[in-house]
C-alpha cells in the first residue's frame, strides 16, 4: 500500500471514529505538477486527498485561522518535518494546543515520500534532534555564501534591488504559520505606525520588520520565498537570522513545544554581542 | 499588400521613437522577475514571454504614487500638486489582456472626475500589442470574451509572421497611427503569411455565471465559504491584476508636512473594509472573495458596462493556494448551482 492510500485510509478512520472534526490536507491542483490545500470533513471525501513529492506546502498556517481550535475538538494535518516544527513553535508560544492536533507526518526526498511515524508533535522529538544540522540546498547555500562574502554596502545594495521589486502585497505574512498577529504592525493605522507606501524605504520597513519577527521562529518552510509574486528570495533573510540565533543562543526553532522564545526569554550566562 | 515590421528592423524603430521623444517600454527579464520597463534595445526585450509576471498597470497605476505635496503653515496650508511627467511612451510587446485591462479601467477612472494620474499617462501612451501565438494553462481571455488578437485598448496591432521574420502591423487609432509614420522608412509592404493564433480553450460561461451572481438568493450561498476555504487572504490576485485599481490615501510625513499618496489597496485584505470603529462588515476571508467575484462580474458590469477582467490568468498563475477567478466561475457554471 503506497504512502498516499495509507493515509487516506487513516484520515478517514479519524473521521469516522471522530477522533478529528477535519483533516487538513493536499488535493489536486489546477496543473498537474500543482497542489493545493483541502480541508476534509467526512470519511466519504477522503479519495480528495493526495500525497507526492508536489506536497511541499507548510499547511500548518491553517490550524491558527480564527476559531478554528477553539471548541477543544481535534484537528488532523498532513505536515512535513517543518510543519512538525511550526506545531511546536505555535505550542511553545501558546497559539494551539499540541494536544487537538493529530500529525500526519511525511517527509520528501527527491520523488521519494515516505510517512513518519508518530501523531503527536512529542513523538518526533528525535526527528528534531536530526535536522538540527540539515541545511540549505546546495543552491540556496551558493547564494548565501555569495552574501556572505560581499562587503557590508554590496549587501545593502543586493537587498535594495530585491526590496525595489516587493508590491506589499504581504503574501509572505499571509502564508507564514509563524505570523500569526491578528493584527499586524504594518496594519495598525491609529496612527499609522509604518508607512504603506510600497517605495523602497517603506519596503525595507516592511522585510527589515519581518525579519526581526521570525529571528529563532522561522522553521525554514520556504512558504513564503515560494508565494512572493516578485520572487523576492526571502529563504535567505529567514537563514541568515536563524544562523545567528543558533550560533549565539544555541536556538533551533521548534524542537520541541516547550521550548522558551529564543528573543522572549533571558539567561544570565547569555552572550551579549548584539544579534545581528 | 499589408505593412510588415521586420525582427533586424526592430532597433531601427527604437531609435527612431527615442528621436521622436518617445521613451519605449517593454517585457523584460531582470532581477529574476519579468515585467514591463523601459529597454534599449530589441535585445533586451523578452518577447518570447507567454505574459510577465507584472502588467502595464504598474506604468499607468503605479503601486505608490505621490498626488499632493502639502505643508501647514500658521495661518494658511500650502499644496502642491505632483502630476505625473508628460512623457511620451511606447509600450512594445504588450498582450492583448494586459491592453483590454487599460481599456476596462478607462472608465472607472473617468467616472466622476477624470482621474489626471491615469489620463494623463493613458493619454501620452501608445500601446503597440502582439498578438499571442501562444498560450499558456492560465490564460483565459476566451472566457471572458475576448481572444489572443482582440484589438481591445491597442493602438497597433501586430501579428506575428508563420516564418518568424516579424510582424504585421495594423494601425488601430489615431495613436498607433501617429507612431508608425515615424517607421515608415523601416516597414516594407509584402503579403507574408501570420501564423496562426493561440488555441485558448474556453475555460466557463461567462454568461452563466454571470446570471447566477446575479440572482440575490446567492449571495448568502454556503459556496463562498466553500470555494474560498483555504485562501489566506493575501493581495497578489489583485496587485497583479491588470484591471484590479482599489486604492488608498495615506499622508506620510509630519504633523505639518509631508506627501499625500495614491496606494495600492485591496479587497482581500482584512484591513480594506475595517472602520475606525473596529467594525468590519466584510470579517470573513469568504465575503472578501465574494466581493472580488462580484465587483468583476457584476458590479463593475452595471456601473460601466464591461466586465473587470481581461482573462490573463495572473490571478490563478500567482496565487499561493492554487484558487483564482477561473476555479470559481468554473465551478459556478459546471455545477450549475
Ligand atoms: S518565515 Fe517563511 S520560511 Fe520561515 S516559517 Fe515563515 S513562511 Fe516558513
Ligand atoms: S510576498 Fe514579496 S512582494 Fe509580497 S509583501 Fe512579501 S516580500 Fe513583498
Ligand atoms: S485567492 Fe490566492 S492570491 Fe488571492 S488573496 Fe486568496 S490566497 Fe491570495
Ligand atoms: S481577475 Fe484574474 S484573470 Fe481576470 S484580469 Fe485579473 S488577474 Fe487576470
Amino acid at each position: 500500500m503506497g504512502i498516499q492510500e495509507q493515509y487516506r485510509n487513516e484520515a478517514a478512520e479519524l473521521l469516522s471514529s471522530g477522533a478529528v472534526k477535519l483533516v487538513i490536507g493536499y488535493g489536486g491542483g489546477s496543473t498537474p505538477d500543482r497542489r493545493r490545500p483541502v480541508f476534509v470533513r467526512s470519511a466519504e471525501e477522503v479519495s480528495r486527498l493526495v500525497l507526492d513529492s508536489y506536497c511541499v506546502a507548510n499547511l500548518s498556517a491553517y490550524l491558527i485561522s480564527e476559531g478554528l481550535l477553539s471548541d477543544g475538538k481535534n484537528v488532523a494535518v498532513f505536515l512535513k518535518p517543518d510543519g512538525i516544527r511550526s506545531v511546536n513553535i505555535l505550542s511553545a508560544e501558546a497559539q494551539v494546543n499540541p494536544d487537538q492536533v493529530v500529525i500526519l507526518g511525511f517527509n520528501i526526498e527527491g520523488e521519494q515520500t515516505t510517512p513518519l511515524p508518530g501523531r503527536k508533535a512529542a513523538d518526533y522529538a528525535p526527528l528534531m534532534e536530526s535536522l538540527r544540522s540539515s541545511g540549505l540546498s546546495p543552491e540556496l547555500q551558493r547564494e548565501a555564501d555569495r552574501l556572505e562574502q560581499m562587503s557590508a554596502v554590496e549587501r545593502f545594495d543586493y537587498w535594495k534591488e530585491q526590496f525595489a521589486k516587493c508590491i506589499k502585497c504581504y503574501a509572505c505574512r499571509q502564508v507564514c504559520p509563524m505570523c500569526y498577529c491578528r493584527r499586524c504592525i504594518v496594519d495598525v493605522n491609529q496612527p499609522q505606525w509604518i508607512n504603506t507606501s510600497s517605495h523602497t524605504l517603506g519596503n525595507f520597513e516592511w522585510n527589515i520588520v519581518r525579519a526581526f519577527h521570525l529571528a529563532g521562529r522561522c522553521v525554514a518552510c520556504g512558504g513564503c520565498d515560494r508565494a512572493c509574486p516578485v520572487n523576492i528570495p526571502l529563504r535567505l533573510i529567514n537563514h541568515r537570522m536563524s544562523k545567528e540565533t543558533l550560533d549565539i543562543f544555541g536556538h533551533f526553532p521548534g524542537e520541541s513545544a516547550d521550548q522558551k522564545p529564543v528573543l522572549a526569554t533571558f539567561r544570565q550566562d547569555d552572550p551579549e554581542t548584539f544579534i545581528l | 499588400m499589408t505593412r510588415i515590421l521586420l525582427n533586424s528592423r526592430l532597433d531601427d524603430c527604437l531609435s527612431a521613437w527615442r528621436s521622436a521623444g518617445y521613451r519605449v517600454i517593454a517585457p523584460s527579464r531582470s532581477n529574476n522577475l519579468t515585467s514591463f520597463d523601459e529597454v534599449a534595445s530589441a535585445a533586451d526585450m523578452a518577447l518570447d514571454l507567454v505574459l510577465p509576471e507584472r502588467t502595464i498597470k504598474d506604468h499607468f497605476f503605479p503601486q505608490t504614487e505621490p498626488l499632493v505635496r502639502y505643508e501647514i503653515k500658521k495661518q494658511q496650508i500650502d499644496t502642491e500638486e505632483m502630476l505625473p511627467p508628460d512623457d511620451k511612451r511606447v509600450f512594445f510587446g504588450v498582450r492583448p489582456c494586459d491592453a483590454a485591462g487599460l481599456d476596462i479601467d478607462d472608465p472607472l477612472f473617468g467616472w466622476d472626475y477624470k482621474d489626471q494620474y491615469w489620463f494623463k499617462r493613458r493619454e501620452n501612451s501608445v500601446i503597440v500589442t502582439i498578438a499571442c501565438t501562444k498560450a499558456d494553462p492560465f490564460c483565459m481571455c476566451t472566457s471572458v470574451n475576448l481572444g489572443p488578437d482582440n484589438p481591445k485598448g491597442s493602438d497597433i496591432m501586430l501579428h506575428p509572421l508563420k516564418d518568424g521574420r516579424g510582424w504585421q502591423m495594423v494601425t488601430l487609432t489615431d495613436r498607433g497611427k501617429a507612431l508608425l509614420e515615424t517607421v515608415v522608412p523601416m516597414l516594407q509592404e509584402d503579403a507574408a503569411e501570420t501564423a496562426s493564433l493561440a488555441n485558448v480553450p474556453v475555460k466557463f460561461d461567462v454568461e452563466k455565471a454571470m446570471t447566477w451572481l446575479a440572482d440575490p438568493a446567492n449571495f448568502e450561498s454556503h459556496f463562498w465559504k466553500e470555494i474560498s476555504q483555504r485562501c489566506i487572504g493575501c493581495g497578489s490576485c489583485t496587485f497583479l491584476c491588470p484591471t484590479c485599481h482599489c486604492f488608498d490615501i495615506q499622508d506620510e510625513g509630519d504633523t505639518y508636512s509631508g506627501i499625500r499618496r495614491k496606494n495600492w489597496d485591496s479587497c482581500s485584505f482584512a484591513m480594506f473594509t475595517m472602520h475606525t470603529s473596529g467594525h468590519n462588515p466584510r470579517n470573513t476571508q469568504s465575503m472578501r472573495w465574494r466581493q472580488r467575484i462580484m465587483h468583476k462580474f457584476n458590479y463593475y458590469r452595471g456601473k460601466f458596462g464591461v466586465n473587470s477582467c481581461s482573462g490573463c490568468g495572473r490571478c490563478t498563475r500567482q496565487c499561493p493556494v492554487d484558487m483564482g477567478i477561473t476555479e470559481t466561475l468554473q465551478e459556478i457554471t459546471n455545477t450549475a448551482k
